[in-house]
């Protein structure tokens, strides 16, 4: 599944991000391939939303969280 | 921290992208004299944003005397050492600063300093910029730095590389419990100022109490610096021998800085509100609210901070669209910020409100002239759009457009920041503007006070010939003025635009009025009093019973009418008239296309609007 399709407040890891100058920027922000993410808001109007990772706090679009591939944690 | 450094008042903010330019200043260590210099904010050397790419070019290029401080937030470790060890991997002198040490404490976490230093090769210093804690040591460690080459990764390997080593090494150096805490708290607020009801609610409050506070608060200062330059125009005039020389300071260099200083207590309040919405971190908010808003439109979450500082002024504005990553969503930011009303055409807009409302006039609990002033701004925002709809359209697209945004960790503001801020920003406003305005009010006045060949010579002649001997001479010198400013080259090049502004309603008057305020709006008021100051003895009457006096010479009927007015004010709306903004928009996209495109579109706007306009109330 990709990252957009995650409801709030559920957590994932990152398996593979689809688009290279995506995967950049999102490195330059602290997310990393194989490390957890959280959403942890979706904007009111569906987009964008919030997602954390570690200490890393930003917002991407709906259209970016797509190109993120990532898999469910069994714990939650 | 560069404030810490040398003293000096930089902007900074919690709001990624506040330095957007390179900033220099001195520091003194050991009685040297070190030149520090402010890079734009950045999270990599593989730059994005235009202010991404000034430091990544300066870092890049570096003298061999000189090193780089790279100042880390401790609370987020992991992607500040990414940058820092690119940086140590291109060979270069790296100090690495290690900023926030409050926050990590409050988390209850400790840092292996040594180990740090250790491990990745160079020296680490732990400060606290906002309390100066630290500043010392970090100017001794400079003072006494010798530059061992280091590498942090032995050869090129992938960023997820880079990252898996820093984490090992952020394991290694870092104790305690997690800081989630703080990012946990901002969580929590979040929740608050982006839920989908109080979220907007509160966006709008705040941008009500801006409003307000620019418009009522600021009036009082603003009419003490309007009375003291009319002071000290006085005082000059007084003192000073009559002649071109104090005609020039008072009537063209004075009221040009009046026209400009007036505007300083709008553009500071509202500049006060925006550093204090960024430092906090809520500017993050609101452009995450904003970003499906104004998508549609072509423009980014980011872009709501340009519009709303445009509201006072759209030079400063239309520097701070430097954050915007994408290149297309930046340049419709800036050819449409002008739209927005600014202060400069509040003292327009109030003049000729005033001509055709009259004050009493009430709808509902609000007072009508008020409505009409809202109507104005709203127009403006909604033409914005429009052309930001039009610009999306036409624009060719380069590279993607995201929002990829830090959310920071909200704190309180911190008020030495905010004046500094606001400090910046009217400096900005004085100098960039100010100087532009001078020059065209001098300009101005040469052409107001000078006509072709010798008609001034003659109607003096005429004037003091004996059939004027007995006229109360007050009113003789009035007459000059009169025909003087009617035989400048000022009101040729009125006559000449007549027939072209005719259509909207405009006499050449008017037309002298939109010449002058090509440079500046404001400049309209100004050039009315002159022209309008005719023939009255003793300046007794004000500018709007004058204009209200005013007669159309074919029909005898009021000349400004509602058609005539309300085309004036369309037009003030819409038209292109701020040098200091062309110049702005030339010196950030670095070509002259951008800012004619703007003139001749937002002319062409303001003209055909003004046509409809006249149409329809004529």
């Amino acid at each position: 599944m990709t990252l957009d399709e995650l409801k709030e407040n559920e957590s994932a890891r990152i398996v593979q991000i689809l688009d290279e100058q995506l995967e950049e920027s999102m490195l330059n922000m602290g997310f990393i391939v194989g490390e957890d993410v959280k959403l942890d808001r979706i904007a009111p109007l569906k987009d964008p939303i919030l997602i954390t990772s570690g200490l890393n706090y930003i917002s991407i679009r709906k259209e970016d969280a797509k190109k993120i591939l990532i898999e469910k944690n069994n714990a939650n | 921290m560069f404030n810490a450094l040398t003293g000096l008042s930089q902007k900074t903010g919690n709001f990624p992208g506040v330095t957007v330019d390179k900033k220099s200043g001195y520091t003194n260590i050991n009685n040297q004299q070190i030149e520090v210099v402010d890079l734009p904010g950045t999270y990599s050397l593989n730059p994005e944003a235009e202010d991404e790419r000034v430091a990544a070019d300066i870092i890049k290029n570096i003298n061999d005397d000189e090193l780089i401080i790279v100042v880390a937030d401790v609370t987020n470790l992991k992607r500040n050492l990414f940058l820092c060890t690119q940086i140590i991997d291109l060979g270069k002198p790296v100090v690495l600063v290690l900023n926030m040490m409050d926050l990590l404490q409050k988390s209850n976490q400790c840092i292996d300093l040594d180990k740090i230093s250790t491990l990745l090769q160079i020296p680490v210093v732990p400060v606290n910029a906002r309390i100066k804690k630290g500043i010392n040591e970090l100017k001794e460690i400079v003072a006494n730095y010798q530059f061992r080459k280091a590498s942090f990764l032995s050869d090129k390997l992938t960023p997820s590389e880079r990252y898996e080593k820093i984490t090992s090494v952020i394991s290694a150096c870092l104790q305690g419990g997690e800081a989630n805490r703080w990012i946990n708290r901002t969580k929590k607020i979040d929740n608050i100022l982006t839920h989908k009801i109080y979220g907007y609610l509160i966006f709008l409050s705040i941008l009500f109490v801006i409003f307000q506070a620019i418009f009522s608060w600021s009036a009082y200062p603003m009419e003490l610096i309007e009375e003291g330059f009319a002071m000290l125009g006085g005082l000059v005039e007084s003192w000073m021998p009559e002649g071109v020389l104090s005609d020039l300071i008072v009537n063209g260099i004075l009221a040009g800085l009046s026209g400009i200083v007036v505007f300083v207590p709008q553009i500071a309040l509202l500049f006060a509100f925006v550093t204090i919405l960024e430092d906090t971190g809520y500017m993050s908010r609101v452009s995450f609210l904003m970003d499906r808003l104004l998508r549609p439109f072509g423009l980014n979450g980011k872009s709501i901070i340009p519009l709303i500082s445009s509201i006072a002024c759209a030079v400063p504005a239309i520097m701070s669209t430097r954050s915007i990553t994408n290149l297309k969503e930046r340049l419709i930011t800036i050819m449409v910020s002008p739209l927005i009303s600014c202060s400069a055409r509040i003292p327009v807009y109030t003049l000729l409100i005033a001509l055709v409302i009259p004050t009493e006039e009430q709808v509902g609990i609000f007072n009508l002239q008020g409505i009409v002033m809202m109507g104005l701004y709203l127009i403006g925002f909604l033409a914005a759009l429009f052309a930001a709809l039009v610009f999306k359209w036409i624009l060719k697209s380069k590279g993607k457009s995201n929002f990829i945004m830090e959310m920071p960790i909200y704190r309180l503001p911190r008020w030495s920041n905010v004046g500094f801020s606001v400090y910046n920003k009217v400096k900005i406003f004085l100098f960039e503007a100010g100087k532009i305005i001078i020059a065209i009010s001098i300009v101005l006045w040469g052409l107001s006070s000078y006509g072709p060949g010798d008609t001034f010579e003659k109607i003096e002649e005429k004037y003091t010939s004996p059939a004027y001997e007995n006229e109360n001479k007050d009113k003789i010198n009035n007459l000059i003025a009169s025909e003087k400013l009617e035989a400048s080259y000022a009101a040729y090049l009125g006559k000449t635009i007549e027939p072209l502004i005719k259509p909207i309603g405009f006499d050449w008057k008017i037309g002298i009025s939109l010449v002058t305020s090509f440079a500046a709006r404001e400049v309209f008021v100004g050039t009315m009093a002159t022209l309008y100051s005719v023939g009255d003895e003793d300046n007794t009457t004000s500018i709007r019973e004058k204009m209200l006096q005013a007669k159309n010479p074919e029909t005898g009927d009021r000349l400004y009418n509602k058609a005539t007015t309300f085309s004036l004010l369309i037009f003030y709306a819409f038209a292109m008239q701020c040098m200091a903004t062309l110049a702005v928009v030339y010196r950030e996209t670095k070509s002259y296309k951008w800012p004619i495109i703007q003139v001749v579109y937002m002319g062409a706007l303001a003209y055909v609007s003004s046509w409809i306009v006249y149409t329809i109330f004529s």
